[in-house]
């Protein structure tokens, strides 16, 4: 089945107040659709690039409606859960599955949003953010609808609004370029400078987004934080810091945003019919991050844990 | 599989394992000094405890005198009262005196109403026999925790279940509430208001809760800004000489009816005047038998200080805060109170401060913790009141509400070092009372404001955040008819938990400098109809006048069919209206039995111009009158309704109106909240019934929703707020003035749920409703803070006494010096867009279920309701699951 063609992009969520990413207060924009597929990955809902059920059991009563409703008969019930054919979801436009649903136990994660629509929203925000505040593209990762990516932030600049994306850089080039001259801040992430490992956790390699990290540096004006979550035992020993922080070298920049592995997107695996791997990760504690804080130190990096970023 | 249990917002999912249960912690603070700690220890060790001392003297004086005019009588009766009130110090104090002469202490005022107790004066009897039963009234909890005695324990009678009486002075309660019978303001008030016609509506109103209490004996006072002028300019000798001065001009002019407040005000002094200098005998006694040498040289500090201000006007700071303190508890003692604001304090205070720190009297760091004692005094402060009344309305607070910013005479910001300094003693001893509320303008200096945001952080709840400009647009068109003018509009506070009072600039004369100082100067601002629940009225309208609950008839039948969107808007204005105008003219003639039996003698002294006038506040002594309100709750609940049923009966037409009744009387197939014994929505559990409800009720949750920016529902608020804020123009006060809107809940928005049927937005039998009056009914709210910013100023708040926003935002949002100024970013954007007050829960919910769980822990945990602070474990359950189900905003 053919796709609409968009004038505006599909999200999974806006998010007002939000104080950690960028200066000020800023509204968060959601882009659904991710071309990686971390393991820690606390956004789930956020990876298939289009509208999907998520689903609650415990909410569920089995009465049976809404499997009587899907167009495709994707839904059957295994008596004290209800299991979905994934793969005819994500070809959906119905949604008729969560009209149906009573209780809450169905919802769609993700809908196509107007560019203008989305526009009236962010001007009515701005209203409160109070100086320096702004928006934030994030996701997902937002260069994977890049029409929309640009419009919006072209939309925004113009209108004198500051414009920060966050990215995980595993995006042809020709994807960022046309927003390039209207963000004000990037976040940029990374996972491990070893490709294999990249590989192994992410299931990509990291060639693309080093690349794209070195060109992004070297062709980008605004302020750039390089961004890394850090898991133990897969990038919080010192060789993968000390190869790390000499690539950050290579790019010119000098600051990198550290933030700890947390669990708290677990219970979204569920809903999204998931399956959550993770659970063996160790948060790491505040020790292990102001050890990795030191070792970045040492190189000359300024590093920043959780929501210490200076903006 | 149709009998599986559902039950909203269940986190528990039986195919994984549930997220880890990390309790997010508020902000490290610093604590107390040594003084503050001990006594809040002292205080949490405390129950709530009933003396029978004062009104015991009171009565007898009053009966004595019988025949003499009732001016004078009353304030015999008051100085009998304060000259038998025995003094009671604790080591370590630096401010003393309290109200009776117990640590959390209060008594009953049986001249107000006496028939609580003789109603249960049987009960009383029983339980001092056997002590142990409960009292509970039907739809009112009291919190189960902390200083409320909610059940007699050995030779402790549990009264209205929050406050104790020592067994062997119940009979001499039950004798003195006997006298008052057939004499009190509720009796007398009673007997003269049945000739209203339109009576037995009133009746029939006050029967089903659509309106919470009546308003002229149960708090008669409060809800206003004291003004501590003449003590602090005058002394209490000064103030003698005044009165004095009054009888003699006045003494056999026609216009001698001002004597006897003269008369009246003179006896009154002069009982204060015994009363401290009975404190300050028993100091002198206690220095005399104290071995630590710095305790009795503070004991003889006291006494120095209590002898002197006993007659003149104060010589330091300390003095000063002594002689607030010690008028804040006389005013208290004349009358039921609650919300008895301080107002400015730190402005009031300031030339002493000043003075003193030029003379190296006083540093910062004795300055805050003097601060920290007061605070520990006005926490202490009680309310006597009868249960639903302590626990419905007030959650056993007292609403001592301390202002801080704001303007001066001259426009320029007032906000000082003092205040810093006060703000600093709130952090450090986080007590409920005194609450603080900013009064937030433009010019104020951003230090201060960032100050104000590291304590709205920390979790106390205050300071609230109140917009100065939209309070002065309130008064200068409230009260522009009585002289308000834009300087006067300046000197205005908050009296009680949020309604704005007009003030007046008094000229403190200290060394030969006129120092402009701000202090209260109307009498109380919000009385009049109390509580008018909006859901409830408009189920009558659905129910042709009935009230479902009962089957009795409130209202006459409208007769309407209800056909169109328009019909149903107009019924609801009509039974508004009805009620309001009943109510209005019962609570005026209670309002007049209290002005002639009971009127303010303390208060009025205080007030511009009553010592001038020679009038108290009951014969329009005071500078502004137009004080009279009417209240509501369940706002959102109301709008959610209306766009409920505009959407799926007129426009949609999903369903017919008649489908709606059905739904609403099958609670939509759940069970009741009374049943599943939890008051929030997102606890309840449906029956069997359920599906022949689902769709209409998913439906009904679906209808668009207030605080999500959707014009659909801002207009039909819109319309209700124009239209409620004009509409008391309708109606005359007691003192000929028209009435406005009052817009908080207070915690009338529980036991008011309790009565309420399912309504149509969706909301179930007996769950509490929302709060405030620009909050969103919890959950509804889900495109986040700036949606809900957006609607909640669709309509221009000046034109109400007030409008309340709660939020519930989770400690990680606001965390660290990035926090506190974003923190401050969101609280300014709300009220330059025009809205009048927000004030914030920094909790994490968690910690909040595990508090319910486990009282004990959590002592001194504190929350903001609605317009107050107070420990978690002295709320009724209604409350608790309100303030747990607010959408809480949180980032991860």
């Amino acid at each position: 089945m053919e796709k609409p063609e968009l004038t505006g992009g599909i999200i999974f969520d806006i998010q007002g107040f939000s104080v950690h990413d960028g200066p000020g207060c800023r509204t968060l924009i959601f882009f659904k659709g991710c071309s990686l597929r971390c393991a820690w990955c606390s956004n789930p809902e956020g990876l298939n690039q289009y509208p999907e059920p998520l689903y609650n059991a415990s909410k569920c009563i089995f009465d049976g409606l809404c499997i009587d409703a899907c167009p495709y008969h994707a839904i059957t019930s295994a008596g004290d859960h209800l299991i979905f054919n994934r793969d005819f979801c994500n070809h959906c436009t119905s949604y008729n599955c969560a009209s149906a649903c009573c209780t809450d136990a169905l919802r769609i994660a993700g809908n196509f949003i107007d560019t203008e629509e989305l526009f009236l929203k962010i001007q009515r925000d701005r209203q409160y953010w109070g100086s320096n505040g702004g928006i934030t593209l994030t996701g997902g990762e937002p260069f994977l609808q890049p029409d929309f990516a640009a419009n919006i932030l072209k939309k925004c600049y113009q209108s004198y609004i500051h414009t920060a994306v966050e990215t995980c850089g595993n995006i042809p080039w020709e994807n960022i370029a046309p927003s390039l001259s209207y963000i004000d801040w990037i976040f940029y992430d990374l996972k491990h400078p070893d490709t294999d490992r990249h590989f192994s956790m992410t299931s990509t390699g990291n060639k693309l987004i080093f690349e794209n990290a070195i060109r992004l540096s070297k062709n980008f004006k605004g302020r750039m934080i390089f961004r890394m979550p850090v898991i133990p035992g897969f990038n919080d020993d010192a060789q993968t810091i000390a190869s790390l922080s000499e690539f950050i070298h290579t790019t010119g920049r000098d600051e990198i945003n550290i933030l700890p592995v947390h669990h708290l997107g677990r219970e979204k695996y569920n809903l999204a019919g998931r399956n959550y791997y993770t659970d063996n990760f160790n948060i790491p504690g505040k020790e292990e991050m102001n050890n990795i804080r030191n070792l970045l130190e040492d190189k000359g990096i300024h590093c920043y844990i959780g929501s210490d970023t200076p903006f | 599989m149709s009998d599986a249990t559902i039950s909203f917002g269940q986190t528990t999912n039986r195919f994984g394992r549930n997220p880890s249960e990390t309790i997010e912690q508020r902000e490290e603070k610093p604590q107390p000094g040594v003084r503050a700690k001990t006594a809040r220890e002292l205080y949490f060790e405390t129950k709530s405890s009933v003396s029978m001392e004062f009104p015991f003297w009171y009565t007898r004086r009053w009966e004595e005198l019988e025949g003499e005019i009732p001016m004078v009588r009353r304030g015999e009766a008051l100085k009998a009262g304060f000259e038998h009130l025995t003094p009671v110090i604790y080591p370590g104090e630096l401010l003393v005196m309290g109200k009776a002469s117990y640590l959390r202490g209060s008594y009953p005022l049986p001249w107000l109403s006496e028939s609580f107790f003789m109603a249960a004066e049987d009960k009383l009897y029983k339980e001092a026999l056997e002590s142990g039963k409960l009292t509970a009234d039907t739809f009112t909890t009291v919190g189960k925790g902390g200083g409320n005695v909610t059940k007699s324990i050995g030779n402790v009678i549990s009264i209205a279940g929050k406050f104790g009486l020592r067994v062997e002075e119940v009979p001499v309660m039950l004798a003195v509430a006997r006298k008052w019978k057939d004499k009190s303001v509720d009796d007398i008030g009673h007997k003269y208001e049945q000739l209203v016609p339109g009576y037995k509506e009133k009746e029939a109103i006050m029967r089903s809760v659509i309106c919470m209490f009546d308003s002229g004996y149960t708090l008669p006072q409060g809800r206003e800004v004291i003004n501590y002028y003449y003590p602090l300019q005058f002394g209490i000798d000064g103030m003698i000489r005044i009165c004095k001065e009054g009888i003699a001009e006045s003494a056999g002019f026609p216009d001698m009816d001002r004597i006897y407040f003269y008369q009246s005000g003179l006896k009154v002094l002069e009982g204060i005047q015994k009363w401290i200098l009975n404190y300050a005998a028993e100091t002198a006694f206690l220095a005399k038998i104290e071995t630590d040498e710095k305790q009795k040289t503070e004991y003889n500090e006291i006494h120095d200080r209590l002898t002197w201000i006993s007659s003149k006007p104060p010589r330091t700071f300390h003095d000063a805060l002594q002689v607030i303190w010690l008028f804040h508890v006389a005013v208290l003692n004349e009358d039921a109170i609650s919300g008895l604001s301080p107002g400015r304090v730190g402005q009031v205070l300031y030339p002493f401060w000043q003075r003193d720190m030029k003379n190296g009297v006083i540093d910062k760091v004795r300055t805050v913790e003097l601060l920290e004692c007061m605070r520990m005094k006005f926490t202490e402060l009680d309310c006597f009141a009868s249960m639903g009344v302590v626990g419905g309305v007030l959650s056993g607070n007292t609403f001592n509400n301390l202002c801080l910013g704001g303007l001066k005479k001259d426009g320029s910001q007032a906000s000082n070092e003092l205040e810093m300094l006060i703000l600093e003693a709130g952090i450090r001893c986080d007590t409920p009372q005194p609450t603080l509320s900013l009064l937030y303008d433009e010019k104020l200096p951003e230090e201060f404001l960032l100050k104000g945001v590291e304590c709205t952080k920390i979790g106390t709840g205050y300071p609230a955040w109140v917009n100065n400009q939209v309070a002065m647009e309130f008064l200068m068109g409230n009260y522009a008819h009585e002289g308000m003018n834009l300087e006067e509009a300046r000197a205005w506070s908050i009296g009680g938990c949020l309604e704005s009072s007009p003030g007046s600039w008094m000229p403190l004369e200290l060394d030969g400098e006129v120092h402009w100082i701000p202090g209260g100067s109307a009498p109380a601002t919000s009385v009049g109809v109390h509580f008018l629940s909006l859901p409830k009225i408009l189920e009558t309208v659905l129910f042709d006048g009935l009230d479902l609950r009962t089957g009795e008839r409130i209202f006459p039948s409208h007769g309407r069919k209800l056909e169109n969107y328009k019909e149903l808007w107009i019924s609801f204005k009509e039974y508004f209206h009805r009620a309001v105008y009943v109510l209005t003219l019962t609570n005026n003639i209670q309002h007049d039995a209290w002005r002639k039996i009971a009127p303010s003698v303390v208060n009025s002294m205080l007030k511009p111009d009553c010592l001038k006038r020679g009038k108290d506040i009951g014969q329009m002594g005071s500078r502004y009158n137009t004080t009279f309100n009417i209240e509501s709750t369940g706002t959102a609940n109301l709008v959610n309704s209306l766009a409920s049923l505009k959407h799926n009966v007129y426009d949609r037409k999903n369903f017919s109106l008649e489908e709606y009744r059905e739904a609403i009387k099958a609670n939509f197939g759940f069970k009741t909240a009374q049943e599943t014994g939890s008051f929030s929505l997102v606890d309840q559990v449906a029956t069997e019934e359920y599906h022949k409800w689902k769709r209409i009720h998913k439906m009904s949750l679906e209808a668009p929703k207030y605080g999500n920016d959707d014009s659909y529902v801002n207009d039909i608020m819109r319309d209700w707020e124009n239209w409620f804020c004009t509409m008391g123009k309708d109606f005359r006060s007691l003192y000929d003035q028209p009435l406005y809107a009052c817009q908080i809940s207070v915690s009338t928005h529980g036991p008011m749920g309790a009565v309420t049927m399912a309504t149509p937005d969706g909301r179930l039998c007996g769950t509490t409703f929302s709060d405030g009056s620009v909050s969103a009914y919890p959950g509804t709210d889900k495109n986040g803070p700036y949606a809900l910013f957006n609607s909640a100023t669709c309509w221009n708040h000046s034109l109400s006494q007030n409008s309340q926003l709660n939020m519930k935002i989770h400690p990680s949002v606001v965390k660290g010096r990035e926090g506190s100024r974003k923190f401050l970013e969101l609280i300014r954007s709300y009220l330059r867009k025009g809205g009048f007050h927000v004030q914030f829960n920094i909790v994490d919910s968690r910690m909040l279920k595990q508090a319910q769980e486990e009282p004990d822990k959590f002592r001194s945990l504190l929350v903001r309701v609605a317009g107050f602070t107070q420990y978690w474990v002295e709320l009724g359950k209604q409350i608790q699951d309100e303030v747990i189900a607010r959408t809480e905003y949180e980032e991860l």
